[in-house]
Order: C-alpha cells, then structure tokens, then sequence
C-alpha cells in the first residue's frame, strides 16, 4: 500500500504529445479510476506508471519514492490485463505464484500464498488447471490473483472487465470493489465504461486528448461537472445540451422556441449552453413547450422518450410507463433546479454563483 | 458435354482439378520411388535389359563389405547433429535480434535471408574458391595477419573438411532457421511479456517463461525441416569436395549418387538411398508424433 504521485507527466511519440501535463495525487488506500474515450491517453498514463512506457516529461512516484528510471519489476506493482495475460503453459497455480518463484521465495511459502489468494478468489479447486480450460471470468479472478499474491504496492488494472459478458461483468465489479474494501490497497483502473467508473472509483479522473479534464469523486462529477465533456461522458442516458440565449426568466432556442427557467446565470450575455440530464427533463409539463415524440425505448423500470424541438433533440427519462405515439406532441419543461450552464464558446461550466436561482412565477 | 450432372459434382470436379497433378507426381516422383525399393533387390549397371533378382545381397554387401558406406554414415550422423544445432540456434539468436526495433532491421533481415536463395552447387563453388589454400579469401586474410600459423588446407585435410564444408552450409542456411523464428516471433503475445517483466522476470526469464513455450510450434518445424534437409545433404558436398579427400567427407546421399551414377551399380546406389530412407523415418517420425502429442496435451 502506498500513495502516487503523478506530477507534470508528458508523453510525446515524436511530435504527437499523448500525455500532456498530467498531474494526479492518489492517496494511499485510494481507488482511482482514469476514464475517457478511446485515444485518450488512459492507458498509457496506466503503462507509464507501471514501467511499461518510457516518461518524456515529469514525475511519477510510488511511496515517496520517485521510479521515473525504476524497471516494473522495481516498482512493487502488479497489474491486471485487458487479455489477462496468463502464461498459458502453466497451472492456475503456477500462474499465481511466478512471481514470487523468480524472487526466490520458498516453495512452501509460495504455496500458502497462492492458496490464501485462491480462497479469497474462489480459485481453490481450479489450481491443477491450465488457463485454457478456465472461463473468461476465471481467467480474469486468476489474472487478479497473480497480483493479490504479490501483495503489491499499488494494483493497476488496464481494462479488466471489457472481455466479459454484461453479467459477469456487474459481478466481477462487485468482486472488484469487495477486493478493494479487503486488502485496502491502491488500486489505479482504468475503463471507457463510465458505469464501472461510478459505481466502483473512490475518485474518477477523466481524460481527453491527453489532457486532465477533472478529477473528483463520482458524484461529484456527476452534480458539478466541470466542462460539457465531463457532462457529456458520465451519465446514462447523456446530458441534453440545448444552445440558446437567456431572455429574462427563460431561453430562446435557435428556432425562436422558449424553454422557462427556474434560474438564469447573471451577468452572461449572448450564448449560454443549457445542460439537462434525462431523468431531469419534465415530460407532460403544464405550461411546458410543445416537443414532438420521434422515438420511445421502453425499458421496463423505466422509458426513455427522444423527442424534438425546433429540430433539437431531447432525451427523457419517464418512471412510468407512457403509451406516447411517434409524431405526438407532448409538452416538455426543463424547469429543474438540477440545471447545468456552460459558456457556449469555452464548453466550461458557469460558476454556480454567478447563476441566480429564482422561483419560476 | 460438360453440363451433366455427375461432370458438375463437387467430387468431380475436385478430381479434375487433382488429376494431372497427381498424374505428374506418381509418375516422377511416387513411381521413381517404389523403383529404388525394387531396385534395392537387385544387380543391375544401368543398361542391361535383365535385372537380376539378387535378394538382400545389396544390403549385406554394403553393411559388411562397403567400408565407405560405414564412413558416409557416421559423417552423416555428424553432419546432421551439427546441422540440428548450429544453424537453428544462430537463426534463433538472429531472429531474437532483429525483431527488436533495431535500426536497419529490414535490410538485415533481407541479407541474413539471401543465401538461402543461392542455388546451393553456386554456394559451394564460392566456398571452394575461398577455401582454396593458396588464393582462397581465409588463407590470404590470415597472411595479411600475419596468422600463418593458423592457415589450413581447409578442404583439403581429413580432420577439418567437413567442418569446413559444415560452415558454408550453415552460412547458407542460417537464414531459413531465421525466418520460421521471426515469423513465430510475430506470434508472442506482447501482453505477456509485459506481464512477466511486471512480475519480476529478467530478459533471461522473460525468454523461458514467455517466447520460448510460445516458439514450440516453430521449433518443432524448424528442427524437422533442419534434420530433413540435412540428411539429404548432396549438392553442398558433391560441389565443394565430392566426397574427399579419401572419402572423408562422403555422405549417403551422395555415396548413394555416386554408386548408381559412376560406378553403375543400381542395385548398391539404392540400397543404400532405402537406408537413407529409413534412417530419416526413425528421426522423424518419432519426433513428429512426440512434438503432436505434446502440443495437443497443451491445449
């Protein structure tokens, strides 16, 4: 267990900079989840902390100890890959307990490591096993428990869940962050999928093009994000965005609709971005604007309803169960005190005090 | 015509298309083959109509009487156990090397390759001239030295010509071992290297425990196909020393060439190429089963 410090990291492939100026303090017992697009840098952020990749600019230390010019095996991490990496010519058991042969740790000792391992994992009665003969989810529970037995400093993950089936994968994040809560140790993971960033991450960073775009814990980011990226990414379905200008106590969309606020931002003239989350939008609204109904995905708990106004397409999230046809119009409001305003030129988030919340009349 | 129905079955067809091919090969190659085993049991110079029906005669005169047969035995035992070693391991190490990001891997790799596409009589001829004691390439670099003590009749003295031989040929031939490697090298998952690297392992371990269990299959081909082509080892020898000097460097295939072709016993020639046969079969069959087995407890 220890704390990383992450400072002013670059990485650069020639002229292409991968990683710009990247600076993360995770604390020692913390689950940090990097999360971003494809071609964000996540991973390689992941493998430059590992040893894996080569750091063109910055720091990167582990227990106070900085390992820029630390080999991975130096590094006292362990790490679980997209693949699982296991060597396919050796047991579930020899697997676990590699590491630890090459460091010239006794057998017997090895032994009771890996057994330890294997209980926690529910691993016990595949050790004789070959990783062929193993399932997706127990390849990855063994991947996992090749790192346990090195009881690492930090664990990095590189996007361990990504090869599983949806089941198995809601309860291999499960197991995950019942792991964490065990061993308490540092976990770096990386994912595109923001639900496993969610639900499992102490703190989230999100990335794009490289670059830092916020880090904070998940509802956090998910109540204030920083900038319409991080709005846009977190959340399912995604934030509405709706461009318009603020007139008094509402706004005015492109095609002349008006939507009524419950709060306007003061002291923005011109264009202002408007961010709703689905589950946020009132649908059947007394006094709402009228919206057009183009596509409705019943999904049992819930329904969500695309629909339209003035050629903008809004999402809906409704609890009940709505008998809407296509091509209806439906009256829709977006009077929520859950309302996000962003600068329609800069995508960031407008200071919430400089947006005054006012009843609607 | 063609339009009928049996004409247009797949099982037709697929004999249409295996026909010539196959008519080719049994003539020149399966029926020339079951004639060398006929052959093998009889007296015969090449000319005369009646072949005479001589039993194992052939066989018992070359494995009692034919004092030269016993030599092109053992030099081809040696030479196949070098050939198993020497260009394998040299083609493993060069493979090893260029699949690094080296710069100028490309080209190298090309040149390392291009002796294998020499015919080989031209290799052993080059070689010859470079052997040559008195104008050859070594003898004038180790003059120019002043190593004469280490100058030699390469191939020209008992003890060392068919090591002499032996170098040429893996010369030619390191490349071909070279190539099966990188292409098996292409095959190891990166992913796993990473993860020994992680988990402790030096370059050594990395090596033993992830590149070498994934070159199994590469291997396995790799030796086979060095243990084939060097049993059948002719044109390298019949090139650059034609067996001698005294027969020192005389091998089967070409002891088997040389009693057919210029002393005209057809009978000998082919006794001695079903032995040949027979040796080659008692290598390779066993390892291929072997090596089969293996892979399949593998999986």
């Amino acid at each position: 267990m220890a704390p990383v410090q992450v400072s002013n990291l670059r990485k650069s492939f020639g002229a292409l900079d991968v990683i710009q100026n990247v600076s993360i303090d995770i604390t020692d017992g913390e689950f940090l989840i990097l999360v971003g697009p494809s071609g964000c840098g996540k991973s390689t952020l992941l493998r430059m902390i590992a040893g894996l990749e080569d750091i063109s600019d910055g720091r990167i230390s582990i227990g106070n100890r900085i390992v820029n010019a630390l080999s991975p095996k130096d590094r006292n991490i362990a790490m679980v890959f997209q693949n699982y990496a296991l060597y396919p010519q050796m047991t579930v058991a020899q697997n676990m307990g590699f590491s630890l042969e090459i460091s010239g740790v006794k057998k017997a000792e090895i032994q009771k490591k890996v057994a330890e391992a294997a209980e926690v994992l529910g691993l016990t009665s595949l050790l004789q096993r070959k990783p062929s003969q193993l399932s997706g989810g127990q390849r990855q529970r063994v991947a996992m428990g090749r790192a346990i037995v090195r009881d690492p400093d930090v664990f990095l993950f590189d996007e361990p869940l990504s090869n599983l089936d949806a089941k198995l994968r809601v309860q291999m994040r499960g197991e995950i962050k019942a792991l964490h809560q065990r061993l308490g140790s540092t976990i770096i993971y990386v994912t595109h999928d923001q639900i496993e960033a969610m639900t499992m991450a102490d703190r989230i960073v999100v990335l794009r093009g490289g670059r830092v775009e916020q880090i904070g814990t998940p509802l956090e980011l998910y109540d204030r994000p920083a900038n319409m990226f991080v709005a846009g990414f977190l959340g399912s379905p995604s934030m509405n965005f709706l461009k318009g200008t603020i007139e008094g106590q509402s706004m005015r969309l492109p095609g002349g609709e008006r939507l009524a606020l419950p709060a306007v931002p003061s002291g923005h003239a011109g264009e202002v971005v408007i961010g709703i989350r689905p589950q946020n939008v009132i649908v059947n609204a007394e006094g709402g604007t009228a919206a057009v109904v183009k596509v409705i995905e019943p999904t049992g708990a819930e329904t969500y309803v695309l629909a339209e106004i003035g050629g903008i397409e809004i999402t809906c999230v409704v609890n009940d169960r709505v008998d809407f046809e296509p091509g209806q119009q439906i009256p829709i409001s977006i009077a929520s005190p859950n309302l996000h305003f962003f600068d329609a030129a800069s995508e960031r988030r407008l200071t919430d005090d400089t947006v005054s919340r006012a009843k609607l009349a | 015509m063609l339009k009928s129905k049996a004409m247009q079955s797949p099982r037709t067809q697929a004999l249409m298309l295996i026909g010539p091919a196959f008519a080719v090969y049994a003539t020149f190659a399966i029926w020339p083959m079951i004639e060398v085993v006929i052959l093998s049991f009889q007296h015969w110079n090449g000319l005369d109509p009646q072949r005479e029906w001589v039993g194992l005669e052939n066989y018992r005169y070359i494995l009692t009487s034919d004092t030269v047969f016993w030599v092109a035995l053992r030099n081809t035992i040696t030479w196949t156990i070098l050939a198993v070693i020497f260009p394998p391991t040299i083609g493993l190490l060069l493979a090893l090397g260029l699949n690094e990001q080296l710069f100028g891997r490309v080209p190298m790799r090309a040149i390392y390759y291009l002796p294998v596409i020499i015919a080989p009589i031209a290799v052993a001829t080059m070689w010859r001239w470079m052997y040559d004691p008195f104008f050859g390439l070594f003898n004038q670099v180790l003059t120019s030295l002043s190593l004469q003590a280490w100058i030699q009749d390469w191939l020209g003295d008992r003890e060392i010509a068919l090591y002499s031989m032996f170098v040429a040929y893996t010369w030619q031939y390191v490349g071909f071992s070279m190539v099966l490697f990188l292409a098996g090298l292409q095959g190891v998952d990166r992913s796993l290297v990473e993860a020994a690297r992680i988990d402790g392992a030096n370059r050594w371990q990395v090596f033993r425990h992830v590149t070498l269990p994934a070159l199994r299959v590469t291997l396995a081909i790799v030796l086979v196909l060095s243990t084939i082509s060097s049993l059948k080892a002719f044109d390298i020898v019949y090139g650059m020393t034609g067996g001698g000097p005294a027969q020192s460097t005389q091998m089967l295939a070409l002891w088997a060439f040389m009693q057919s072709m210029q002393i005209f016993d057809f009978g000998r020639g082919s006794a001695i190429s079903v032995i040949l046969l027979l040796v080659t079969l008692t290598i390779v069959v066993p390892y291929l089963r072997w090596s089969q087995r293996d892979e399949g407890a593998a999986e």
